[in-house]
């Protein structure tokens, strides 16, 4: 990605997660490479990925030197707007900032994929059935 | 696991066009039985230790590579769908065990009423037969798949025992179940083909990852690449991936002579057979019946009644999320169907429509996907964004309308004259819109779901009025009936037109009922297969 977009990517990611706790901004985190890397494992998301981008650099050349207010208003208007380019953005920040492991410590989430691990669950209880099966069938009959 | 692969250029008894859910059935029958059976799948197998729920990057996968839409998936073996006349995206999965590979699993019955709406409601038509035809067809399918569930249910007909227990319920279905009691109405434990306990060659039990929808790496969730498709290829039978099917021959008289396909080379090649079984998906199927014209069937083969493509049948999904103010660990256990409610399943005109409903419990998944969405809209970006993340996670679950879809000539499947897939086939092209019926079905759902989740405490609840990549259940495309004017397949699945041609998948579906349709699809393939084994043995070299 060039500089220009990734320093791009980076301010948007700033106004879409703001700093939390220790935590500071999406776009302060180093997470620009990761987002490349994600994007480019599939053509038809990478291609989406980088229109929207450069759609978003073409109609808001100021961007970068804007306030925050401004910018936010920038992001409203692309949401509204063009939202399947928007919402290719959020998609990608979302994910990759919700695999980062100073954000899984944060909000308490284990951070392993669902398998192999898988999770555990206490077992089937016919009891929970009690009220259920005092009912008649009512199914209908033909 | 390894497929046969037999001379490519000797003719078959039984040609089946698909190896997913209804294919891999018949395909088991058929070859227990003697047939000579092979299979052409334009996908390929798959090996459930590679499925994406074990990487890191599952959240991603799920949307793209790996999603359930095959427009967004853009696999070389997919192939595209318009669905610009469509508020339902299809979607489906390519390769041996079908659409069961990213299945939910959700296994209920149709009940007896569901065949006879015309009869009962004066709507649609009724089916050539009747849930009793196709009990033992049910139970039979049920012990191959491998059910978990329990009896007792009193919005349906008494059946044999399950397989296996139901899966666990969990406290936050608790919460769910309790407000459906307070307000006492109906539910009871999904049937699910997802292991409770081991069962079924190397098939351990479920472990509650909640990921159902993309593979199962432990091998708990039936699909026929597990199930059926060993049993048949133990028989004989022989299936072809990477081979998509471009036709359909037929000889001078109509009949069915095998398929012309492009091979996993490019390869092109004829495969002869002495009859065909389609089983491509109520999209797919019609797709190449409309593919296979020639002089003696101009308008596309077994399509003399015009209704090859009619008819579709999607079940418009509607789906209410609430936000409960406990964490109750929402990501685990499978996302989907864990119990439902049929309350709302049969026709009471006083509520404004005909036919009715299931309610379909749900359960969320980790951060990524929460923040995402899920089930409604994305959490906002922006200053509010931790704060609702930290509601919703844990904290979020749904219950899905699911609402019986009666068949309308004028939602469809054609030709797209442009788009093709990689191998420039044709494509197809979608045309649906939603019936008044449906919308106020629908309407009356997102109403009484709405009441649940404010009687169980949620403090936010979301409603999406017509889930767009719900297109999972293809049906009525070539539907069956006795008169050959208003029906493609007998009752047997058997096309009126040709006597060697056989349909299996959803598309025979007369009317839609409000349950997912593929222990039905399987019944049905199973009664086919038993009724070619009895009647057909002038198919057998």
């Amino acid at each position: 990605m060039a500089s220009q977009h990734s320093r791009l990517l980076e301010a948007i990611m700033d106004r879409m997660i703001p700093a939390v706790g220790d935590l500071p901004s999406a776009g302060q985190m180093g997470l620009i490479d990761e987002i490349v890397e994600l994007a480019a494992k599939q053509k038809r998301f990478e291609d989406l990925f980088h229109s929207a981008i450069t759609a978003f650099e073409s109609k808001n050349p100021d961007f970068l030197t804007s306030s925050e207010s401004v910018q936010d208003e920038n992001l409203k208007t692309f949401e509204l707007n063009t939202p399947e380019h928007f919402n290719t953005i959020r998609t990608i920040v979302y994910i990759v900032y919700y695999k980062d492991s100073r954000v899984h410590k944060r909000i308490g989430w284990d951070g392993q994929p669902p398998q192999p691990q898988g999770y555990e669950m206490d077992p089937w209880d016919e009891s929970v059935l009690e009220n259920a099966r005092k009912r008649e069938p009512f199914w209908r009959k033909v | 696991m390894t497929s046969n692969h037999g001379s490519k250029d000797m003719t078959v008894d039984v040609l089946i066009i698909g190896a997913g859910a209804s294919g891999a059935a018949a395909a088991a029958s058929l070859s227990e039985a003697g047939f000579k059976v092979k299979c052409l799948e334009q996908g390929f197998w798959q090996d459930p230790s590679k499925y994406a729920s074990a990487s890191a990057d599952y959240d991603f996968e799920m949307l793209t590579n790996w999603s359930v839409d095959p427009n967004k998936r853009q696999l070389d073996e997919d192939y595209p769908i318009n669905i610009d006349n469509s508020p339902v995206t299809p979607v489906m999965f390519n390769g041996v065990g079908g659409s069961t590979i990213l299945w939910t699993a959700h296994t209920p019955r149709f009940h007896p009423s569901d065949f006879r709406v015309k009869t009962l409601d004066g709507v649609a038509d009724d089916w050539p037969l009747t849930y009793e035809d196709i009990e033992d067809y049910y139970d039979r399918n049920d012990e191959v798949m491998g059910c978990s569930g329990i009896n007792g249910d009193p919005a349906n007909p008494p059946r044999k025992p399950r397989q296996m227990p139901p899966l666990p319920i969990g406290s936050d279905g608790i919460r769910l179940i309790n407000a459906f009691e307070k307000l006492d109405w109906h539910w009871w434990p999904s049937d699910n083909y997802i292991n409770s306990e081991p069962y079924g060659e190397g098939r351990d039990a479920c472990n509650f990852c909640g990921h159902v929808h993309m593979g199962c790496f432990k091998r708990a969730k039936a699909s026929t690449d597990l199930t059926y498709w060993p049993l048949a290829l133990n028989n004989g039978a022989v299936i072809e991936t990477g081979a998509r099917v471009r036709r359909v021959t037929t000889n001078s008289s109509g009949i069915a002579t095998g398929a012309d396909y492009v091979d996993a080379k490019g390869v092109e090649r004829h495969q002869p057979a002495r009859s065909v079984v389609m089983a491509a998906n109520g999209i797919g199927t019609a797709r190449l019946l409309l593919l296979s014209k020639s002089d003696s069937h101009p308008d596309g083969l077994a399509n003399s009644s015009g209704l090859v493509g009619k008819n579709l049948m999607f079940h418009p999904f509607a789906m209410i999320t609430g936000v409960f103010p406990e964490k109750m660990k929402t990501w685990q256990g499978p996302l989907s169907n864990f119990a439902m409610s049929q309350e709302f399943y049969e026709t009471d005109e006083s509520r404004g429509f005909v036919r009715g409903y299931t309610y379909q419990f749900q359960r969320s998944l980790g951060p990524g996907w929460v923040a995402n969405g899920g089930f409604t809209n994305a959490i906002p970006w922006g200053d509010s964004h931790h704060e609702e993340l930290e509601k919703r996670l844990g904290s979020m679950m749904a219950i899905a309308v699911i609402g019986d879809d009666l068949p309308e000539l004028h939602n469809s499947v054609e030709l797209d004259p442009d788009l093709t897939d990689s191998d420039g086939v044709p494509a197809p092209r979608i045309n649906y819109t939603l019936s008044q019926n449906s919308r106020d079905l629908l309407d009356h759902g997102i109403k009484n779901a709405t009441k649940v989740f404010e009687t169980a405490g949620a403090t936010d609840i979301y409603v999406d009025p017509l889930m767009r990549q719900s297109g999972w259940h293809l049906m009525g495309t070539a539907r069956m009936g006795e008169d050959s004017s208003n029906s493609v397949v007998d009752k047997w699945g058997q096309a009126h037109d040709v006597d060697n041609l056989f349909i299996i998948d959803g598309s025979v579906f007369v009317t839609g009922a409000a349950v997912n349709p593929t222990p039905t699809i399987q019944a049905l393939a199973l009664r086919t297969a038993d009724y070619i084994i009895a009647n057909r043995t002038d198919l057998r070299g």
